[in-house]
């Protein structure tokens, strides 16, 4: 019998280590009554986990991102209503995660709307853009200005480009964009309805001129109404209304504006986008 | 908006030469400011004055910051001076954010050369050599009047390389900036500045040790720095003496809602609310009045008892409202106080840059419950309930403009109680805007 088939012998081999090992030092740490001496600008190892099913565990709980000593974390995902590839903001936004854990407790594949492709768009103006404005991340709000006036809205893929060529954290450049209520997202519409939302138009029924847009439009203020016709913004009339609030349609402002005249523009504006669109 | 006529025996310091020089052109415009009295100032602090004596006389004269917190201006410019760096910043905030007032923009588009000296004296008194204007991008004519402004200064040597033969340099450049509501706010302002997210930053480290760029950073609204070149020519202790004792000076308010002559106007600090409505502003036009709102989307409401209340920022806290954008605006009784202060607050939230937790969904709730108010869907427990949150977004807010969400709601259930108690106890508005009455037909249904 070779010595390697020796019955017994594995279990002989295991417990000399079990025995070795028990009369080495410790290496648990008691923390917290000890600690061990860690370099100070020592800030971990950022690490995301998957569970079993290969799905991100992170809970977009902003936590880490808020804790985040020099704003390094910054959280990633898709917003509510799938359009937009990153996001930082209020913590209601867990659609996805919601969808995410419904598909798989029905066992379905989970869509990753994180690695679809962007839509491609001729870069050639934003090479321009950029190469103006030095690369210079400084200069980031005149970027996404002039980015939307080139291209209409701010596209992914231009996002990516400027976040590639300047060297600032796409997330960051997303949050830019989201902060400022001049950059946007969605592709131009046709139409703008702008609503003044000073106190002097508010006097004057400007909060219920506001609520019949928003109901005949379908879209909040600062959205756009779900057939992508008109966007809802608001404007400012510093104060100088004076019998009806201030309503700017297209840039024309309405001088006699009554409450029932919301739901004619609107379905007027929705209208005619709709005729002038190829079937 | 027009400029309303001061009363007899009010001094103007800030609209003094108003109308009094053609502002588009540079060259002359420069001249005829100077012969209203501009530059008259800068030139006596290049010659005669230290920066120490410069912030003395202003801590003398007790001006108070124009912007909306009232903080007394000697004080922030000793602490930015303080603050050691090698390099300083003066950043005149002209912003305006409140979509209701032009009180700013009215300062700069008629007396752009006082804003000017005024950020210069400024930027002299902290050894600034680079100084902002920051305005709003929809203020076409501020800004370019202000640019004409600022290369007629730097061509006669007022601004430039070498301030008027002293060696000193200041250049000045206006930022145009556009953004939301919130970034009036001085934090966010230097953020944008800078191009970052429109989000402010804790204090302190207050912007005057640690602003923009990470460098001290003295923020000052255009209406403070404009009155400092009077105090500079006339001396503190004739600004002193001018209005509230604790707030002393002029400012501008912007009269509008239900009077008979809405408009802007300089007025001395102290002046009780009912002169400037009812002299300054030719009385409320038609109907009743009902409250006065002071102070922009983010002030208070107060009722007509309270128009002995004077003009300054301690009594306007103490009352519930705050000087905020010194809009002061009339409403009559055709109006629901209710339906006022929710849409306020409702506008508040939509604003509200996302940073803090309190004011991101705090104000959010406050206005919920006031559409509860407004549609019937109120509990009688609700105020107390608005009462505590308010308590806890005024505790936690990160800045001005949180602290002071709040004031719509909490000074509308201060004053109007019985207004409130008719929507929720009774289901009906006494001004009959909203429609309470859903809980009524619940009820009758059930």
């Amino acid at each position: 019998m070779r010595a390697d088939r020796m019955p017994g012998l594995g279990i002989v081999k295991g417990m000399v280590l079990t025995i070795r090992r028990a009369f080495d030092p410790k290496i648990t740490v008691q923390y917290p009554e000890v600690r061990n001496a860690i370099s100070p600008k020592h800030r971990g190892r950022l690490l995301l986990l998957y569970d079993e099913f290969g799905t991100l565990k992170c809970e977009t709980c902003f936590q880490c991102a808020a804790a985040c000593p020099i704003e390094c974390i910054d959280m990633g995902g898709v917003d509510t209503k799938n359009r937009f590839h990153v996001h930082w903001g209020p913590a209601e936004q867990y659609a996805e995660r919601r969808e995410e854990s419904a598909l798989r407790r029905s066992g379905r594949p989970v869509p990753d709307r994180s690695f679809d492709p962007f839509e491609p768009i001729d870069l050639a103006p934003l090479d321009a853009i950029l190469a103006e404005e030095g690369y210079s991340p400084r200069n980031t709000l005149r970027i996404l200005e002039r980015t939307q006036e080139a291209y209409g809205h701010l596209p992914v893929a231009s996002l990516q480009h400027i976040s590639h060529q300047t060297g600032a954290w796409y997330s960051e450049l997303y949050g830019i964009a989201t902060s400022y209520p001049q950059l946007r997202f969605e592709a131009p519409t046709g139409h703008t309805v702008a609503v003044c939302r000073c106190l002097t138009c508010t006097l004057l029924g400007g909060g219920r001129v506001l609520q019949a847009f928003e109901e005949h439009l379908g879209t909040k203020v600062g959205g756009v109404s779900p057939d992508g016709a008109v966007r809802l913004v608001q404007t400012d009339c510093h104060g100088e209304s004076r019998e009806t609030p201030r309503v700017v349609v297209d840039g024309e402002i309405l001088p006699h504006f009554k409450l029932d005249d919301a739901a004619v523009i609107s379905s007027a504006l929705r209208a005619h986008v709709a005729q002038g669109r190829p079937a | 908006m027009q400029i309303l006529k001061s009363q007899k025996g009010w001094p103007t310091i800030l609209l003094a030469r108003a109308g009094a020089y053609d502002a588009d052109s540079a060259g002359a415009g420069l001249v005829a400011a100077e012969g209203g009295g501009a530059w008259i100032a800068w030139r006596r602090a290049m010659t005669s004055m230290t920066p120490e004596d410069l912030i003395g006389s202003v801590t003398d004269s007790g001006l108070r910051g124009r912007g909306g917190s009232g903080f007394p201006t000697g004080q922030k410019w000793r602490a930015c001076r303080a603050a050691t760096s090698a390099v300083h910043y003066a950043v005149a905030n002209g912003f305006e954010a409140d979509p209701g007032a032009q009180v700013d923009r009215t300062l700069m588009e008629s007396d752009p050369h006082g804003v000017l000296e005024g950020l210069a004296l400024a930027a002299f008194a902290i050894d600034a050599t680079n100084a902002y204007i920051v305005v709003n991008v929809g203020y076409g004519t501020a800004i370019r009047r202000l640019r004409s402004a600022i290369d007629a200064a730097e061509a006669a040597g007022y601004l430039g390389g070498d301030v008027l033969g002293t060696g000193r340099e200041l250049w000045v450049e206006v930022r145009e900036l556009s953004g939301s509501f919130a970034v009036g706010e001085e934090t966010i302002l230097l953020r944008a500045i800078e191009n970052k997210r429109a989000q402010p930053d804790q204090r302190p480290p207050w912007p005057s040790e640690r602003g923009l760029w990470g460098q001290p950073t003295l923020v000052n609204n255009v209406e403070t720095l404009a009155a400092v070149p009077w105090i500079v020519a006339n001396g503190a202790a004739a600004y002193a003496k001018i209005g509230d004792a604790d707030d002393p000076g002029t400012t501008l308010v912007q009269l509008s809602g239900a009077v008979a002559k809405p408009g802007i106007a300089e007025v001395p600090t102290g002046t009780p609310l009912r002169v400037l409505l009812d002299a300054v502003a030719g009385g409320v036009a038609g109907g009743k009045l009902k409250a006065i709102q002071v102070g922009g989307p983010s002030g208070g409401f107060l009722p007509p008892e309270a128009l002995d209340t004077p003009l300054s920022h301690a009594a306007l806290t103490a009352a519930g409202a705050i000087m905020g954008s010194g809009t002061i605006l009339a409403v009559d009784g055709s109006s629901c106080i209710v339906d006022l202060a929710t849409l306020m607050t409702r506008f508040l939230n939509d604003e509200a840059c996302g940073k803090t937790i309190p004011c991101r969904i705090g104000t959010r709730r406050l206005a919920e419950l006031g559409d509860g108010f407004c549609t019937g869907r109120s509990r009688p427990s609700d105020p107390d309930l608005i009462r505590a949150l308010a308590s806890d977004i005024r505790d936690a807010a990160l800045c001005g403009l949180e602290a002071t969400a709040i004031n719509p709601l909490l000074s509308g259930m201060r004053y109007f109680p019985q207004e409130f108690e008719d929507h929720i106890l009774r289901s009906t508005c006494p001004a009959g805007v909203c429609h309470p009455l859903r809980v009524a037909a619940a009820a009758a249904i059930q």
